[in-house]
């Protein structure tokens, strides 16, 4: 049996048809709604089931290039949040069909270069991070009217990236004296142009700064808290204009120490880290236009288990050497 | 090539000065070694130094200057370099010349215009000749050498915004509306303009003619949007439009640079955006250092690409390094990247990369639409790559994992469709699953059904029972250790396993450590033949009470009587291969009674689980819960148990396989996992009096004040089982509504319903 295994090939390209470039693509809950959205100020939402790409919105609202789009869960309906170069966060819902702005949040001084939604468990509330430095809280308090709390000065020269610890922080449970459930403990983490990642925490409704972690040496471009999927350990993957994946993670339920291990160096730009459902494979682009998959082995190590060439289509592979080292 | 030479010496830095006052405009001389700053307290010319602004002369002179002094435009001749021109705000065109020795330098001062002037204009190659445009919808061209307008050109239309001589027509001027029409003019016929057509919706706030292109003209409006005209043809033809973040009131075309402009707002906006029209939709450059709305923008020198002047409204004047400007596209993101689901990727890429190799800047290019590829010639000489910004495209990819892999979640779905987790006998349910298991390459999980079908079921043919004797004090904590051992082997090797994707290998591994450690084996195999035979009863959960209804009994191990004598091949066989366990659980045995309590696998069971977990696989744990029941339920803390639960419950909703969740709910023992089901089941009931709908919870309805829930025929209050009518809200105790349709169809309230119970 051959050692090279294969694990994604490329089925289709999809014919967007945006004018510019992509900055993001996020796939709905169900994985059968992609929403992507681009410089040209639009955001386009395909529907994907069976093989096949239907366009089925296209969102106009924006002013800018738009950088990142966010589904929330599908109990609050269909909603997708979008933000952008003009500044503003747009909270998109589709009723009977059509999509139509349900809010729109304007309380940036710059551009909006971040959107998550947070653990729906909890309500319907989104992060948004923006290069005026500050991060805003907003949460749905029904009735179309958002409350909004905003972190200032979040990170010097902008915030990159934000992205919601789980509603289950692993540890949390599993280490807790019998009887009492636990508080959930709203959290989430960032990256910034200050070359940081941050934690932060709400603690009686004020957003406080819980940990700084230090390790990259250039621009954090993304953060992405891993699903716990009966995880006992949270962990956070960044990545940064060094080149550099990190992969944070804290087994004590307080949520206190953090231990940085290095994935991979890369010899580019690293954009986006994304995990897959359980938390267990995390997929890393870079600069050089490569996507590379990467699972921990039993010894705690990482390993790159794939990665997607774009130009040559689907390349998928383990070489000898990787599987060695695994 | 004798201008480039002289540009070359053009040096400095980003800079600024603080001004007296807000300023409204600024102009530059020639030479690009001075600036002017025109506002409504100020009128100043600034020195442009290596270092710094150096104040060279105030014109606002007198200790009360007039309103001739308060500037809406000011423009500096670029041929005579004494001269200049402003726009007063009380409709005055007044030149000045420097060159006068007293220290008032006004020269002219035309008073024909009856609104604020907002626009002046010198002719580029005609010393003479000023043009003027107003808001009180007339433009004026003045020759200095007469005390008078020479031609007074009528919009027909509300105030002018802008006038601007063409470059390389000597004749022809533009001019733009405050009603979004633009018009061009030719100089020597004041009755009528050549063409007109509407170039915004609303104002059109400023508009600029190409430096190098005849027929291309750029306007701005407030509604957002710059748009590059082709004037040339017969027809004017919108050939490029870039939408801006807000409404533009300048717009300057960048020297020697084709397709670059810069533009300024007048409202909300403070930066100063350049843009290559080809890609409108993103600023090629910004520079946000004004802290209020920028008013003007010049480029220092008609052939310097890298200067940039401005005046704002903060009080500052500014000088902007090209080098030093912000550049978003820098900032922005050029990939998107998604895990999907199903352990698909959504990846968008740079178009460009994809065939190239990763180089610097944004090199990629793509035919535009109606473009022209051709670049400028000065391209060529300075193959500059900072400079290069085309429009760039995206291409999106969607991956999808191949089955059997180790990023797809196939597995899953398959497995939860396929487990059985009740129903059926203990054993009958562990073989299912193995096979299931087994079926969808997952030898781990397989085996691990097994290894627990064997651990908690008895094993039934007394064949099978082994000779050894456990002596039960001596042997245990051994056993432990080595089924630890042992179950960690099996997970080692079954990873392996799985990467190498081989079959096999777990029957090997069993058989390995079975013979290793026959030990283990004997707490399985002894004791059986005394115990009773009998059929597992076929419902559901019995067997969960079975073990602790089991007395744990001591019985000398001494009094069994010699089993039969089982080789390890064989025992490996009965383990795994079907036919023979089926024969297994047909007919099932307490596996270890009396000295191995059950407990006595549950921390080891314990681990497992957790480990499974943490690998991921919740699905696994849950499962394994769920058949186990009681057996492991007590060992296992009920928050970790809920939270498996919850997460397993979490992924099967997001598959949309709902009867599954709906199962593993039903089945679930924790307490807050089975109120899931019941969480948003409403009952929605009417008064029975006034028929609007309840909304206390109480008996008595808030509207009529009446009690709601009266039998119809009885006309007591019903407690207990109440039937009514879903049309008419009529109802009543069961027997007395049942009692009575069977000698009517009407309700029994007299309403005259012709009710329905179903």
């Amino acid at each position: 049996m051959s050692k090279l295994l294969k694990t994604v090939s490329v089925i289709n390209t999809v014919d967007t048809s945006h004018e510019d470039m992509i900055h993001d693509a996020q796939m709905d809950y169900y994985g059968t709604r992609l929403a992507t959205c681009s410089s040209d100020r639009s955001v386009k939402i395909f529907d994907v089931k069976n093989g096949g790409q239907i366009l089925v919105a296209d969102l106009r609202g924006h002013e800018g290039p738009v950088w990142q789009v966010a589904w929330a869960h599908p109990m609050y309906g269909n909603i997708l949040a979008s933000c952008s170069y003009d500044r503003k966060v747009i909270i998109w819902k589709e009723e009977n069909g059509t999509w139509d702005k349900m809010y729109e949040y304007t309380g940036h001084d710059s551009s909006v270069n971040s959107v998550c939604w947070g653990p729906y468990d909890f309500g319907l509330f989104l992060a948004c991070g923006s290069s005026d430095g500050a991060i805003s809280v907003l949460t749905c308090s029904g009735d179309g009217h958002w409350d909004i709390k905003k972190i200032n000065n979040a990170h010097t020269i902008g915030c990159n990236a934000v992205s919601w610890a789980p509603a289950v922080v692993p540890g949390s449970l599993i280490e807790q004296p019998t009887g009492q459930k636990p508080n959930y403990i709203k959290r989430f983490v960032s990256g910034g142009c200050d070359n940081l990642v941050k934690l932060w925490k709400e603690e009686d409704g004020q957003w406080k700064e819980d940990q700084k972690l230090e390790a990259h040496s250039d621009w954090v471009r993304d953060v992405g808290w891993a699903p716990s999927i009966g995880l006992p350990t949270s962990t956070i993957a960044s990545c940064s204009r060094d080149g550099r994946v990190f992969i944070w993670t804290c087994d004590d339920p307080a949520g206190n120490t953090w231990t940085a291990k290095l994935l991979h160096k890369f010899n580019d730009a690293v954009w986006h880290v994304s995990w897959s459902i359980t938390g267990k494979i995390l997929a890393v682009s870079g600069g050089d236009n490569k996507v590379t998959l990467w699972k921990e082995s039993v010894d705690g190590q990482w390993a790159c288990i794939s990665d997607v060439n774009k130009g040559q289509g689907a390349v998928t592979s383990i070489t000898d050497s990787q599987q060695n080292e695994q | 090539m004798e201008k480039l030479t002289r540009v070359s010496t053009i040096s400095g830095r980003t800079m600024f000065c603080h001004l007296d006052a807000p300023a409204n405009a600024i102009s530059v001389c020639r030479d690009a070694t001075q600036v002017v700053v025109a506002g409504r307290n100020i009128f100043k010319i600034y020195g442009l130094e290596e270092d710094g602004f150096v104040e060279r002369l105030n014109l606002r002179v007198g200790r009360k200057p007039s309103l001739n002094f308060s500037c809406a435009d000011v423009m500096w001749h670029q041929m005579e370099e004494n001269l200049l021109a402003t726009a007063a705000t009380n409709g005055a065109v007044v030149t000045w010349n420097l060159a006068r020795p007293c220290r008032n330098k006004q020269e002219q001062l035309f008073t024909e215009h009856k609104r604020t002037v907002n626009k002046v204009c010198f002719h580029p190659t005609e010393v003479n000749m000023l043009l003027s445009g107003s808001q009180d919808g007339f433009m004026k061209c003045f020759d200095l050498r007469k005390k008078e307008s020479v031609s007074t050109f009528s919009g027909q239309s509300e105030s002018v915004r802008d006038v601007q001589f063409s470059i390389k027509d000597y004749f022809t001027f533009a001019a733009s509306f405050e009603n979004g029409n633009v018009q061009l003019w030719d100089i020597r016929r004041p009755d009528r303009y050549e063409r007109m057509f509407t170039a915004h919706t609303g104002p059109v706030f400023c508009c600029d003619w190409h430096p190098e292109d005849r027929g291309w003209l750029a306007t701005g409006g407030r509604d957002k949007m710059v748009k590059v005209w082709d004037m040339s043809t017969s027809r004017v033809k919108e050939i490029y439009c870039v939408q801006t973040i807000a409404s533009v009131a300048r717009v300057k075309w960048r020297p020697e640079r084709r397709y670059h402009l810069a533009t300024c707002s007048m409202m909300v906006d403070h930066n100063i955006y350049v843009w290559d029209v080809r890609r409108p939709f993103i600023p090629f450059a910004t520079f946000e250092e004004h802290k209020d709305v920028t008013t003007g923008i010049v480029w220092r020198h008609q052939h310097d690409p890298y200067f940039l002047l401005s005046g704002s409204k903060d009080s500052t004047l500014y000088q902007h390094m090209f080098k030093d400007a912000s550049r978003p596209v820098d900032r922005a993101n050029p990939e998107g990247l998604c895990f999907g689901l199903f352990g698909d990727l959504a990846f968008a890429a740079k178009e460009s990369l994809m065939s190239a190799p990763p180089s610097v800047g944004d090199v990629g290019r793509k035919t535009y639409p109606g473009g022209d590829r051709r670049y400028p010639i000065f391209f060529f000489k300075k193959p500059d790559v900072t400079e290069q910004f085309e429009q760039v495209s995206s291409a999106l990819s969607v991956f999808e994992s191949e089955a059997g892999s180790s990023v797809g979640m196939d597995w899953f779905i398959n497995t939860a469709q396929s487990y059985l987790l009740s129903g059926k006998p203990f054993g009958e349910l562990c073989e299912h699953n193995a096979q299931v298991a087994k079926r969808l390459n997952r030898p781990q999980e397989s085996t691990t059904w097994t290894m627990l079908r064997i651990m908690f079921s008895e094993p039934a043919n007394p064949s099978l029972s082994s000779n050894h004797n456990l002596n039960k004090s001596g042997n245990l904590p051994l056993v432990n250790r080595k089924l630890k051992e042992w179950i960690k082997d099996v997970f080692l090797c079954a990873e392996n396993e799985e990467t190498e994707g081989s079959e096999g290998q777990a029957e090997y591994l069993f058989g390995d450590a079975e013979l290793d450690d026959d030990d283990l084996y004997s707490m399985e195999h002894d004791n059986q033949a005394e115990e009773p035979e009998y059929l597992l009863p076929q419902e559901a959960f019995p067997l969960r009470h079975e073990i602790i209804d089991h007395p744990s009994a001591p019985e000398p191990v001494q009094e069994r009587p010699e089993s039969p004598h089982v080789s390890g091949s064989e025992t490996e066989s009965t383990c795994l291969t079907s036919t023979e366990s089926f024969s297994l659980i047909s007919v099932s045995q307490l596996l270890f009674s009396p000295h191995l309590p059950p407990k006595f696998f549950c921390p080891i069971v314990k681990e497992m689980l957790c480990y499974y977990a943490e690998q991921g696989d919740v699905q696994m744990a849950v499962s394994v819960l769920i058949v186990l029941g009681d057996r492991i339920r007590k060992e296992i803390d009920e928050l970790t148990q809920e939270h498996w639960y919850m997460s397993y419950i979490d992924l099967l909703q997001r598959f949309e396989l709902w009867n599954v969740s709906n199962e593993v709910i039903k089945l679930s023992t924790c307490g807050a996992i089975m109120c899931l089901n019941q969480t948003s089941t409403t009952l929605h009931i009417n008064c029975s009096n006034c028929k609007r709908p309840m909304s206390n919870k109480g008996w008595i309805c808030d509207r009529c004040h009446q009690c709601a829930s009266v039998c119809a025929v009885c006309h007591h209050v019903v407690k207990g089982l109440f039937v009514w009518c879903q049309g008419c809200s009529h109802g009543g105790h069961l027997e007395h509504v049942m009692e009575w349709l069977k000698h009517s169809k009407h309700c029994p309230a007299g309403c005259g319903h012709l009710c329905e119970y179903t």
